[in-house]
């Protein structure tokens, strides 16, 4: 058994204890900080502590360490630390602070109508993100980024169309829930350089963050990421972090923040969006025009709501062949709490649109899903929307597994199909270090364990490349001042582009001599925001997923009784893991299709807890759950830590709507599916009349 | 700081409810209160914990009658073998709470001291005619559970009791617990519906859908003059959907409860036929 050293377990000596004040109102300036109530033995970190720093954020740098204004109920006005949790978070209760309330905004679509009140009115200047997509904020808007796509001419698609059907999706906001929750430790050192160990999937772009906000050299920064207790995209670039870094030099001392799960709630979500989808074909099923128009809450702050919007916005294309493509899509601020990256990155919300449009499409067409499909999906060569040319293409088995799996082809009645495509992070650096040790080997990278298992990964593909056994290989957690530059562990990527830099690494190791090499990757590419034109991916990510419902009409209760996702694996490295990636994102994405959906009310989440917020239980497994990684001799790796979540919630809602229940909305609750019973039921009715 | 008390005997926790009141929070598995003080509801001057008391947590059968300790747990409930033989329905509502890890901790005195609406054993404890034992330095006294819980986490228990004891009459002949999620299989109840039917004719309690248990004797009498069949057991339901003013909750709207209410209060009285 290993003992794995979170970042709670991280104790310093002479460390003290973080707790925050938060807002309590959903917008408003801060007029005053009372702190004539605090208990002896502790430290404040107040406006006039922070006013001076620099800003933050990963696409956009519209944060700062301490909100002013507050921006969503939960922002971050003041800290406190003190020796004990407890202490602190007395002391925390004990800040008064008085606010000027502004006028708040909760739903995307509010936020971009002429006359909304304006979170951000000084943004839009600068777009920070050097690794990832151009930023496109509409100044004077809520508009935080406008990504768009064109090829062909749609309208003149849809005028040639035979069939044209449009219906507008919503999917939920939802917490990542790790079992263990955002923690911090900062400490100073004595020569005044910053140490931060902290749960992160981004050490890099974390370092380069806090460095800016707190204008240092990024050398003079240093970010050690030692394994987490899950993340799912939860803790990714600069959460706690700079706020600890500025209570523990304000303390003098090391200060270590860890919060609580009603915290969670308030720190970082899944995007809520609503997506709006308009596809024509021909009458023989043959796709002529889609125009998919996505409006993306990324609430208080960009943070990479700008990526997740692009992506949305290209995987809602759908891996199909289609002349004429027209995509918008937003990232909306609202004074929400911040919505970021999270398993699926946007291609959840716009999958469960585009794929449960296909069905509608079918039916209208009077034509089997599954041919509907298949008739259009991409292959070998074929051209994508954004101009790239697709290679190694997989759809079509990915699909076929799926309908296999629920005998589709025999009975389609109770089923459904999703297939989707998903990109990787493009364009992307992965670097790596191998050095020979007397019993083995070390392999230093920034690729970051969240329970994945990207170190088995490593030490599994390290030791066929170095022949030796597994257990020689030593992983250290990253450390930004040890382990080579590496763009994030994110986006289902590390697998695949860290496995090649380590390919790199040992030739370089096994030219100079055995005992150090080094190896490094760089996919290039990128699209363009304003056209969509360019290299969204270089490797895609293929799956598939099918489902078998029976609805309870009574109530409306679903029972998902079979659940199958393939996913295409290329060479699979580490068997066990890549199961545990497929069924873990099979049950999140069972989570995102009935359950979960995060509440709130004038601004305030009401549901903040895992007894309100209801997350899948082992009950709530299929009790038949099925996947299928698929291979080729010879194939490149392929990333599959994401895949078979996003298809999973289309694949129920077109289940159900082969029963006639329709629904359009994230999640299909009890509820929901009786309302949709019920219209059916009365359309019958009617026609019956 | 929250201060602790923990005695050793049923008597100097009397004594200590008695002289300390309300100012301590009567803690038992701690299920409900953890949840609280976790979220900043609550935060105690004192917690009296029953935890030290010996024999608060038994279970067994004294001339017919079940009597459940305050501090037995819902997993010693479900696995009882007395409970399974005799009051089977009893034994699956409380299989059906939340989660072994939960069950293993929650307490049968607790959950009907919580009088938290949304909880299994209230519903069917209501239904087999349950009372619970309060005891107070004062002496002791039997209620029912309809005068036991009075409104949304409030009970008629008076700041000197504590409640010792669950006692359940023989299990009449046929007896359903009907736990409706709308969520996960670990949710607590949207609707939950017990149905007895013994001597004294139908009893149907809907519990998590109001304040309290709800129970509609008069549409319960329409049993007394005909055998429950399809047809009757439809007509109970749509009556009890109408009788009730259902609230709404993250589980269900009161307008869907209602729905609900109608096919799983059928669908128990039609068990029973």
């Amino acid at each position: 058994m290993r003992l794995v050293h979170y970042s709670q377990d991280a104790g310093l000596d002479g460390m003290w204890h973080a707790a925050f004040v938060r807002s309590p109102v959903p917008h408003g300036r801060v007029c005053s900080v009372d702190v004539s109530a605090l208990p002896p033995d502790c430290v404040a970190l107040l406006p006039q502590d922070t006013a001076a720093l620099g800003r933050y954020g990963c696409q956009l740098k519209d944060q700062r360490v301490l909100a002013d204004p507050a921006r969503f109920v939960g922002d971050i006005v003041a800290a406190v630390a003190a020796p004990t949790r407890s202490r602190a978070r007395a002391a925390a209760q004990a800040v008064g602070v008085d606010f000027d309330e502004l006028p708040a905004v909760f739903d995307p679509l509010a936020a971009v109508a002429e006359g909304a009140p304006l979170l951000h009115p000084e943004s839009g200047a600068s777009a920070q993100d050097k690794v990832s997509i151009g930023v496109r904020p509409l100044p004077g808007t809520n508009v935080c980024h406008r990504f768009r796509l064109f090829n062909g001419d749609v309208e003149s698609g849809f005028a040639a169309s035979a069939v044209v059907v449009e219906e507008t999706f919503r999917t939920a906001s939802a917490q990542h829930a790790p079992m263990e929750p955002h923690a911090t430790v900062a400490r100073w050192t004595e020569d005044g350089r910053l140490e931060v160990t902290t749960g992160t999937q981004t050490p890099f772009n974390l370092r380069d963050d806090l460095a800016g906000a707190l204008g240092l050299e990024p050398e003079r920064v240093r970010v050690i990421a030692p394994p987490m207790g899950g993340s799912f995209g939860a803790k990714t670039f600069t959460r706690l972090e700079a706020i600890v870094a500025c209570l523990a030099r304000k303390a003098g001392r090391p200060v270590q923040a860890v919060l609580d799960r009603g915290e969670e709630f308030v720190t970082l979500n899944r995007h809520p969006a609503v997506v709006r989808v308009r596809i024509g074909a021909e009458p023989d099923g043959t796709l002529v025009a889609k125009q998919l128009d996505c409006w993306a809450d990324t609430g208080a702050y960009a943070d990479c709501g700008p990526g997740v919007a692009t992506k949305m916005g290209y995987a809602g294309v759908g891996p199909y062949r289609i002349p004429h493509v027209r995509v918008d899509a937003l990232a909306v601020y609202t004074n929400l709490p911040p919505n970021g990256a999270f398993r699926g990155y946007g291609a959840t919300q716009s999958v469960w649109a585009s794929e449960r449009a296909m069905d509608l499409l079918a039916e209208r067409l009077d034509m089997s899903p599954l041919e509907l499909r298949r008739r259009n999906l991409l292959r070998d060569g074929d051209r994508f929307a954004t101009g790239e040319v697709m290679r190694d293409v997989h759809f079509e088995e990915c699909l076929q597994s799926a309908a296999d799996a629920v005998d589709y082809e025999d009975d389609p009645r109770g089923k459904g199909l999703c297939v989707l495509l998903k990109g990787m992070q493009t364009p992307s650096r992965a670097a790596i270090s191998v050095e020979r040790t007397p019993v083995g080997y070390v392999i230093r990278s920034a690729s970051c364990e969240m329970g994945q298992g990207i170190r088995d990964s490593l030490r599994l593909q390290g030791a066929a490349l170095l022949g030796c056994e597994p257990g020689q290989i030593e992983v250290p957690d990253p450390d930004t001042d040890s382990s080579p530059f590496d763009t994030r562990t994110t986006s289902s990527r590390s697998t695949y582009m860290m496995g090649r830099a380590l390919a790199d690494a040992v030739r370089d190791l096994e030219a100079g001599g055995g005992e150090r090499g080094y190896g490094e990757i760089a996919n290039e590419g990128g699209l363009d925001p304003d056209t969509g034109q360019g290299i969204a991916s270089t490797h895609w990510h293929q799956g598939a997923a099918a489902a078998q419902v029976r609805v309870d009409e009574d109530t409306g209760r679903v029972t998902v009784e079979r659940l199958h996702a393939a996913v295409y694996a290329g060479r699979v490295v580490d068997r066990a893991g890549a199961e545990l990636q497929n069924e873990g994102s099979m049950i999140m994405g069972l989570g995102t299709a009935l359950l979960e959906s995060i509440e709130h009310a004038d601004g305030q989440i009401t549901n903040a807890n895992l007894s309100d917020y209801s997350v899948p239980a082992l009950g709530d497994v299929p009790a038949e759950m099925t996947h299928e990684l698929i291979e080729r001799d010879g194939a490149e790796v392929h990333g599959l830590g994401e895949t078979a979540l996003p298809p999973v919630p289309a694949a129920i809602g077109n289940a159900l709507a082969s029963l006639g229940v329709g629904l359009a909305e994230l999640p299909m609750t009890a509820e929901r599916v009786l309302e949709a019973l019920e219209a059916r039921d009365r359309q019958a009715a009617g026609a019956a009349v | 700081m929250t201060a602790w008390l923990a005695p050793d005997s049923l008597e100097e926790a009397l004594d200590l409810r008695a002289e300390r009141g309300a100012e301590a929070t009567v803690l038992a598995g701690g299920t409900f209160l953890g949840i609280l003080m976790n979220q900043g509801f609550l935060v105690p001057d004192t917690l009296l914990s029953l935890g030290r008391i010996p024999a608060l947590d038994g279970i067994e059968v004294v001339d017919g009658e079940l009597r459940l300790g305050a501090m037995a747990t819902h997993r010693a409930v479900e696995r009882s073998a007395a409970v399974r033989e005799g009051w089977p329905v009893l034994a699956r509502a409380f299989s059906l709470v939340a989660s072994p890890r939960v069950r293993n901790q929650a307490t049968v005195g607790g959950v009907m001291a919580d009088a938290d609406y949304a909880s299994d054993p209230p519903a069917v404890l209501a239904a087999l005619g349950a009372r619970v034992v309060l005891r107070s330095a004062r002496g002791e006294r039997a209620v029912g559970v309809g005068d036991l819980i009075q409104g949304y986490y409030e009970t008629c228990i008076a700041e000197d009791e504590l409640l010792v004891q669950v006692r359940v009459p023989p299990s009449p002949g046929r007896a359903v617990y009907r736990k409706f999620r709308s969520r996960s299989s670990e949710d607590r109840p949207c609707v939950a519906v017990a149905a007895v039917r013994g001597a004294a004719g139908l009893r149907v309690v809907v519990g998590a859908v109001a304040e309290r248990p709800q129970e509609l004797p008069d549409v319960c009498a329409l049993a007394d003059t005909s055998l429950p069949d399809f047809e009757l057991a439809a007509e109970i339901g749509r009556r009890y959907s109408e009788g009730i003013e259902p609230m709404s909750d993250s589980r269900g709207s009161a307008g869907y409860r209602r729905k609900v209410i109608a096919a799983e209060v059928r669908r128990a009285v039609e068990a029973l036929a």
